[in-house]
């Protein structure tokens, strides 16, 4: 079960505070010579393919895949953005990485933008996380300071800029495109796909987008190869993963895990399992976005194709765990009340369906559901999947369908009985 | 060129076209409210969804190229269910304003919900009450409870003008049209969002409650006179049981000339052709006070008076000063009878500083020209410029002031106001004969002998040159005073007075006329002359 951690190795350091020379210390910043010296940057983006590195910021898409949609004869500049938006509820994974190890994602970042030619690259952090940015502005300091950004890095003669770049406070502005254009100082909204933004992003010009965790594997596949890498974990879901786990758990917090774990494994094993002798009821496996699983899952690994086949999806890694206490309705109403809050409203059906979801379940949760609902909220999901600029229109959906796919009956006996009947509890 | 299949019927469009414009090609109407052809493709409203063979999602229309072997349906289940879906949404927070609405009766959002949309709704949730009737700016009113948030506004005021004053505030169902702090929604196009708004969420201050569009009878296409770009216009005009009335121009379509916009002052300037101050019935002054006259009488009584200048001094004792505000018919006949009929060569339409130059300018890049007059390339086409040793108007009023000049007609130009500097009035005052046509009273008709009520733009057939050289038609849109004649009318009868004959008056017989002429109107006949004009090089 002993599992070696990667990119939290740190944690295994004493009185660990994040700064270079502790990250030199522990094996840090040899990467970035060795890509640069030992690599074209084409070479590189082979490697990514063939590590099967996949995006940890939701969609697990093939990170030297999207690298490789890069058009290598565009006069234009290339940009780098890394994603630190996090705000996915249930996700807590990508600010832990900034807080605590800022210099691997720096060294992935000057790695990943050598890789596609990029020679200005922006960290978009999530508004509220301040120390987290603080953080990042002290290592980037630090690692100008020991030329390991600015001009002539490392006497290669490339060249890189990186600026961290503060939110207002906007989940939509962790979706790609909604991102750009909120670092181009423009409303956050999410744009038409295509183009996408390796063939126009950031400025109109070819830009790769990159999680925290993502961008945070990049030294290591270098350092040690793409092999070793693909050999972590199921072959279709390489590498380690955060964890993010929250809710009715003995120990929450960040689990750093290979993928062919399984959800009871992650739960029970590392996570400590459900407190107070209480049933496991609900598990969220993938951010407040997931649809729901059950006890009936709980052997289903944590890979994306496994969550998918259960009818769930991999997304940020943040597993909610609920135990009996918990009202779905509830959950419900509460899930809801973030998209509507959260959706940038373009696009009809999410800026009037998030609304409308939301008031259903917050009346169905107060007594006051009536019994056609329940069929309105099941065509109302399906009117606002598929059909938007951006999946948020789906993410808002997906989990009320699973709610009341797997918890019908609860919807009804608070439909009946006018009542909720886990007054007095909270969710979550 | 790709070929592709929409609702069963072929159509091959240039590449790089969207679905939305191929099927407007086949006549096929692809609801939609974001989407307008004069502005960026913003993809928002979801409306225009349609089914695309082998695309798993149902596709945009109106930011969905077309692809060779395609194979569209606009009327598919799917494409039914999430239109029906959109506009469920849509109206769950619209508030049930259509019957003091005034875009009822020619709303979008009624139109597509009567044809595509729930008959009820499933929702009981209270309404987002929003801001009511909030003045923009000087002709613009806002009503946030009715706004669905396409966009168009923003994107217009962004796009055309430039002047950004609006934008989207807030987010999610919160989401609110608003002006930019400081800013007003009073630049000179900003009418043009009443016309893109698909609800009545804007609204003119000017039309606002007063008609219901189906009271609206008559659409007459024309053109504005406001300016010398010649913007397509559509005149609104009210039920003759209800007091016919002019009470809406908007803009008509013309990629040459005006796209689908036209200017504020274009659009809300039309009130003064209701304005009880006009001048309705003709009006003679000899040496006593002035006095009404039935119009036979008045024209005997100004034959009479050119029959005794001519005969004493000639022909060249007579001048007429025409006017850019007239339209080409009555500006041919104008020239014919002065310069063919009495013989004089004075003979001039150039009041205007610009009007000596060779061409006028655009104001703004957009669409306004600096010459404010509908119609100076026509006088020049049709050259009401002095003949051989004749006087230009400056020219003229010099002479009249030495006494070489004993008879004066002067069309629709108040030549006091256009000559302030020179001894005008005393100048005017030594003529035998004064003639002037005005819509209004001018310190000009003041002093004339003669004076005929001039009919406006809306109440007139005929044609304007734009400054490009295109030849567009005006149509009658109100029906003139009872009392009032229309120049050709008018000359046809002084030359009948004077034993002459000014020759066919209505448009198609002066464009017979025109067109056997040489000069950049030959061989134009007016059925040439189409909706959307019609330049001579093109022809
Ligand atoms: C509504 C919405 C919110 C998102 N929020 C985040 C976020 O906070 N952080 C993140 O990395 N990706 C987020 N994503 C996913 C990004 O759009 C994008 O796929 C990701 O940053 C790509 O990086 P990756 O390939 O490394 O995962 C979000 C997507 C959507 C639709
Ligand atoms: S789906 Fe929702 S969040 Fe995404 S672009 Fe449309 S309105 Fe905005
Ligand atoms: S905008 Fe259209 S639907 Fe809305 S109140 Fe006015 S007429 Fe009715
Ligand atoms: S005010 Fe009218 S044009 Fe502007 S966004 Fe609302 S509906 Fe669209
Ligand atoms: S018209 Fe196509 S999305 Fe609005």
């Amino acid at each position: 079960m002993a599992f070696e951690k990667i990119l939290t190795r740190y944690q295994d350091v004493p009185n660990y505070t994040g700064t270079i020379d502790e990250y030199i210390a522990q094996g840090g910043y040899q990467a970035l010579p060795k890509a640069l010296r030992e690599f074209q940057p084409a070479d590189l983006v082979e490697t990514v393919k063939r590590s099967g590195l996949r995006g940890r910021g939701g969609a697990g898409f093939p990170c030297g895949v999207k690298w490789g949609f890069i058009p290598k004869d565009s006069p234009r500049p290339k940009y780098l953005v890394c994603n630190c938006d996090e705000s996915e509820p249930g996700t807590f994974k990508d600010r832990m990485l900034i807080e605590e190890e800022p210099h691997q994602l720096i060294e992935g970042i000057v790695i990943s933008s050598y890789a596609i030619g990029c020679h200005l690259a922006f960290i978009y952090c999530r508004g509220e996380f301040v120390s987290g940015a603080q953080v990042l502005e002290r290592a980037l300091r630090e690692a100008y300071g020991r030329g390991f950004l600015g001009r002539n890095i490392l006497g290669s003669g490339f060249e890189l800029d990186v600026h961290v770049h503060r939110g207002a406070g906007a989940y939509i502005c962790g979706e790609e495109t909604g991102l750009l254009e909120s670092l181009e100082g423009k409303r956050g909204q999410p744009r038409m796909k295509p183009p996408f933004p390796a063939i126009s992003g950031l400025y109109r010009s070819p830009t790769v987008v990159n999680n925290v965790e993502t961008l945070s594997n990049i030294p290591h596949i270098v350092l040690r190869g793409a092999e070793w890498y693909a050999s972590i974990g199921p072959p279709k879901s390489a590498g380690p993963r955060l964890f993010s786990v929250s809710g009715h758990v003995e120990r929450p917090g960040n689990y750093e895990l290979p993928m062919s774990i399984t959800l009871r494994e992650l739960i029970f094993d590392h996570a400590g399992g459900i407190p107070n002798g209480r049933r496991l009821k609900a598990v969220i496996p993938g951010g407040s976005s997931a649809p729901v699983l059950t006890e009936q899952h709980l052997d289903v690994g944590m890979d994306f194709e496994s969550l998918a086949a259960a009818g769930s999806m991999g997304g940020s890694g943040g597993v909610i765990v609920m135990d009996d206490t918990v009202c779905m309705v509830r959950v419900g109403e509460i899930v809801s009340r973030f998209y509507h809050h959260e959706s940038c409203g373009q696009c009809t059906q999410c800026r009037e369906g998030t609304a409308w979801l939301h008031k259903v379940l917050r009346r169905i949760e107060h007594g006051q559901g009536r019994k056609e609902d329940l069929d309105v909220l099941l065509d109302m999901c399906d009117n606002m999947k598929g059909k938007t600029i951006c999946v948020l229109s789906d993410a808002a959906a997906m989990p009320i369908e699973s709610y009341l796919a797997h918890f019908r009956e609860e919807f009804e006996i608070h439909i009946r009985e006018r009542t909720c009947p886990f007054e007095g509890r909270g969710a979550f | 060129m790709p070929t592709l299949k929409i609702d069963g019927v072929e159509v091959t469009v240039p590449a790089q076209t969207t679905i939305i414009e191929a099927a407007e090609r086949l006549g096929i109407e692809i609801p939609r409210y974001c989407y307008h052809p004069g502005l960026s493709v913003v993809g928002q409203c979801r409306m225009c969804q349609v089914e695309v063979e082998r695309m798993p999602k149902l596709a945009i229309a109106c930011n969905t190229p077309v692809a060779d072997g395609m194979v569209v349906s606009t009327r598919s289940p799917k494409v039914e269910k999430a239109r029906r879906a959109v506009l469920e949404f849509y109206l769950l927070n619209h508030p049930l304003d259509c019957p003091i609405c005034d875009k009822g009766g020619e709303c979008p959002l009624q139109d597509y919900t009567l044809a595509y949309g729930p008959g009820e709704s499933r929702s009981v949730e209270e309404k987002i009450q929003r801001v009511k009737h909030k003045v923009l700016g000087p002709h613009i009113v806002f009503d946030a409870e009715r706004c669905i948030l396409c966009t168009r506004c923003v994107r217009f005021c962004h796009e055309i003008p430039k002047t950004g004053e609006l934008g989207v505030f807030s987010r999610g169902d919160q989401s609110e049209i608003n002006l930019f702090p400081g800013k007003v929604l009073d630049n000179a196009y900003s009418g043009n969002v009443i016309d893109l708004c698909p609800v009545g969420a804007l609204t003119s201050r000017q039309y606002r409650f007063q008609s219901r569009p189906w009271d609206l009878v008559r659409h007459t296409e024309s053109v504005c006179p406001l300016c010398s770009n010649g913007c397509n216009v559509v005149l609104d005009v009210r039920h003759r049981q209800r007091g016919e009335e002019l009470l809406r121009i908007r803009p008509r379509e013309n990629p040459a000339v005006n796209r689908w916009w036209m200017c504020d002052e274009g659009r809300f300037t039309f009130t003064y052709l209701h304005d009880p101050a006009r001048l309705r019935v003709p009006t003679w002054r000899e040496d006593g006070p002035r006095g009404e006259m039935a119009y036979d009488d008045l024209l005997l009584r100004v034959a009479r008076a050119i029959r005794r200048v001519v005969e004493a001094h000639g022909p060249e004792a007579v001048g007429c000063i025409a006017s850019s505000w007239q339209a080409n018919e009555e500006l041919f006949l104008v020239r014919r009878f002065f310069r063919e009929i009495l013989g004089t060569p004075h003979l001039d339409f150039r009041v205007r500083p610009v009007q000596f130059q060779p061409s006028d300018a655009s104001e703004d890049g957009i669409l306004r020209r600096t010459d404010k007059t509908a119609n100076s390339r026509g006088a020049r086409d049709l050259d009401l410029r002095p003949g051989p040793g004749g006087l230009d108007a400056a020219g003229m009023i010099t002479a009249a002031a030495e006494g070489r000049l004993k008879a004066l007609f002067v069309f629709e130009e108040d030549l006091v106001r256009a000559f302030p500097d020179g001894p005008l009035r005393e100048a005017l005052g030594r003529l035998d004969l004064l003639v002037a046509s005005s819509l209004f009273p001018t310190e000009t008709t003041a002093l004339a002998h003669a004076v005929l009520p001039a009919l406006g733009f809306a109440e007139k057939e005929g044609s304007f040159t734009n400054f490009q050289g295109r030849i567009q038609k005006i149509r009658r849109a109100l029906t003139p005073h009872v009392a009032s004649r229309s120049l050709p009318e008018a000359l046809r009868e002084l030359a009948l007075n004077l034993g002459r004959d000014l020759g066919g008056i209505e448009p198609e017989q002066v464009w017979a006329a025109i067109g056997e002429r040489p000069g950049p109107y030959q061989g134009i006949a007016w059925k040439d002359i189409g909706d959307l004009g019609l330049l001579p090089e093109e022809s």
